[in-house]
């Protein structure tokens, strides 16, 4: 059978995925804007001092925080290359023709480097060490206040439990599509870009039709259950908070006071 | 007895839709039920037979109230259907599992799943984890909690859809083709924890067009064209070789070896509708 791992949630016991999601949730959000307002190195050293800590206490394998950093290398490295070049600069390192690299250029890159890769490495323990449903719940409640501005938190939420419920089906379905059109002669691994992409046409259209067919039964299936939106509906597991969310958010708090202690230093004394 | 789902006289349509060259003219409407009267007892085990278009499922969708009849009524527990504000009290009354086990399981694990149903009834998180608990355990899922659905084989999906209905404490539960995707395993699982749950006093009406499934019920309808055809206990539909036939129904394997073992001058008891049945009467022939 197919083995599909849905998100990418590192399953083990620690501290980091005890806590209750939506308190990992609100950190996180905390962490990713106060690493913006950092202005110098002395700051990422502690924010990255702060981030091995909480990886050792999550007991990820920090190869699973590479990987997700791979995939958006490209990212990093194309913003940071923009900011060499755009950053206007008076010190110039060096000039060639109309490239001008200054030193205020490279700065900005290394900061948004830095800050990108914090950003990544931040968000990716959330989704490590919280499982897709605890994430879903935590989003819910975190959009319930915007509730009576008209945000549908909880249709959100269920939509994106039925997408997580469905990946893996329709994924299978693919699967069996592609080899029932493999045997009758189909080709999806010859030729160029725009000729794999074409081939994939007669997948997506089947595979389309069944999604609109599945959907239709789910609602049946959703309605017989008494499904009514959001009206009296109470939930089976409760998220609690516990004295270990409060310690979390100490500690983060500690950081955001040093970060600042340390901004504030580096202001005075001119360090970049 | 006390009857728990009278249906009288009921008249269903699809379609009166525009033909498919876009043209306005309304495509003849398509008569699915055409005057069904049916009365089901408390605690029955009764199938509903019949071949693909008979109308036996669109049957099934007018017990919980998913489908409206045009004419005629349907009471479940002395409440119509057609009540819009006991909605919702009727399909908690009234379980429904559907054909294809991938869609009709919402959560992305077990227990989740089962818990939707009675979340939705808002009942107390306590008393959900009891019911979830329950339930899985009626139906033998205990052990896969904690599984994601898609890991599981397509009995046990519908053992954990059954299971979904059971922790809304139904009266009635039914069964909408439930076995018809499944392999001979599957079909079995799923046929077993029906008859323990109609043992345990819940109302099961099987849907089904596997004649060794509707030969385990109380009773059968046979449904042809948007009409009951034929009804009454198993022994006595099945006899009925020739009338079955002439519909597009076989009859139960069991049947067809004892009529024509009859045939063959060997001397078997009437009655015959299952296997058990038919290796005991043989039994008894070797004796003899």
């Amino acid at each position: 059978m197919l083995k599909v791992t849905i998100g990418q949630y590192y399953p083990a016991d620690s501290f980091i995925h005890r806590l209750d999601a939506r308190m990992k949730l609100l950190c996180t959000m905390i962490f990713v804007v106060v690493i913006f307002f950092i202005g110098n190195f002395l700051g990422y050293a502690l924010a990255a001092l702060y981030l091995v800590v909480v990886i050792r206490v999550s007991k990820v394998p920090p190869k699973f925080l590479l990987r997700g950093l791979r995939a958006i290398l490209f990212i990093i490295v194309f913003t940071a290359v923009l900011n060499v070049f755009f950053t206007p600069g008076e010190t110039l390192v060096f000039e060639l023709g109309f490239v001008r690299v200054t030193q205020e250029g490279l700065l900005a890159a290394g900061r948004m480097g830095l800050r990108l890769v914090m950003l990544i490495i931040g968000s990716s323990i959330l989704t490590l060490t919280t499982t897709p449903i605890q994430l879903t719940d935590a989003i819910e409640s975190a959009l319930k206040p915007f509730k009576k501005i008209g945000v549908p938190a909880h249709e959100i939420a269920m939509m994106m439990t039925i997408a997580l419920r469905f990946i893996p089906t329709l994924i299978e379905e693919m699967d069996k599509i592609m080899k029932a059109q493999m045997a009758r002669g189909a080709d999806f691994d010859t030729g160029g870009i725009v000729k794999k992409a074409r081939s994939l046409v007669p997948l997506l259209v089947p595979l389309f039709i069944s999604a609109f067919r599945r959907a239709e039964e789910l609602a049946l299936a959703m309605e017989s259950r008494c499904y009514r939106g959001d009206v009296g509906r109470t939930r089976m597991k409760q998220m609690k908070m516990a004295l270990r969310d409060l310690g979390a958010l100490i500690s983060l708090a500690v950081f955001t006071g040093g970060l600042f202690i340390l901004n504030h230093i580096a202001n005075i004394h001119g360090i970049w | 007895m006390e009857i728990v789902v009278k249906i009288d006289e009921i008249v269903f349509e699809y379609g009166g839709q525009p033909s498919d060259d876009g043209e306005n003219i309304e495509t003849p409407p398509n008569v699915a039920l055409d005057g069904v009267s049916i009365a089901i007892n408390k605690g029955e085990f009764v199938a509903v037979l019949g071949h693909n278009g008979s109308g036996k499922s669109t049957l099934a969708k007018h017990i919980n109230g998913l489908l409206q009849p045009k004419e005629g009524m349907v009471w479940v527990k002395g409440i119509p259907t057609s009540d819009e504000e006991k909605t919702w009290e009727i399909r908690q009354s009234v379980g429904m599992v559907f054909q294809n086990p991938d869609n009709q399981i919402i959560a992305t694990i077990v227990e989740e799943d089962v818990a939707f149903g009675p979340e939705n009834l808002g009942v107390p998180p306590a008393e959900i984890r009891v019911r979830v608990d329950e339930a899985l355990e009626a139906v033998g899922m205990t052990k896969f909690a904690g599984n994601p659905p898609h890991q599981l084989s397509g009995g046990q999906k519908q053992r954990v859809a059954i299971a979904g209905i059971l922790a809304m404490r139904p009266d009635i539960i039914v069964m909408d083709e439930s076995t018809a995707m499944l392999d001979p395993i599957g079909r079995r699982e799923v046929m077993a924890v029906a008859k323990r749950l109609n043992s345990e006093g819940i109302t099961i009406i099987l849907i089904t067009h596997y004649m060794d499934e509707a030969a385990q019920a109380d009773r059968v309808v046979v449904m042809n064209g948007g009409k009951v055809v034929m009804e009454g206990v198993p022994a006595d539909i099945f006899t009925q070789i020739d009338e079955l036939k002439e519909i597009g129904l076989d009859v139960p394997q069991a049947v067809e070896i004892a009529h024509k073992l009859r045939l063959g001058g060997i001397d078997l008891p009437k009655g015959i509708v299952t296997g058990n049945q038919l290796v005991e009467a043989l039994t008894n022939v070797n004796r003899n």
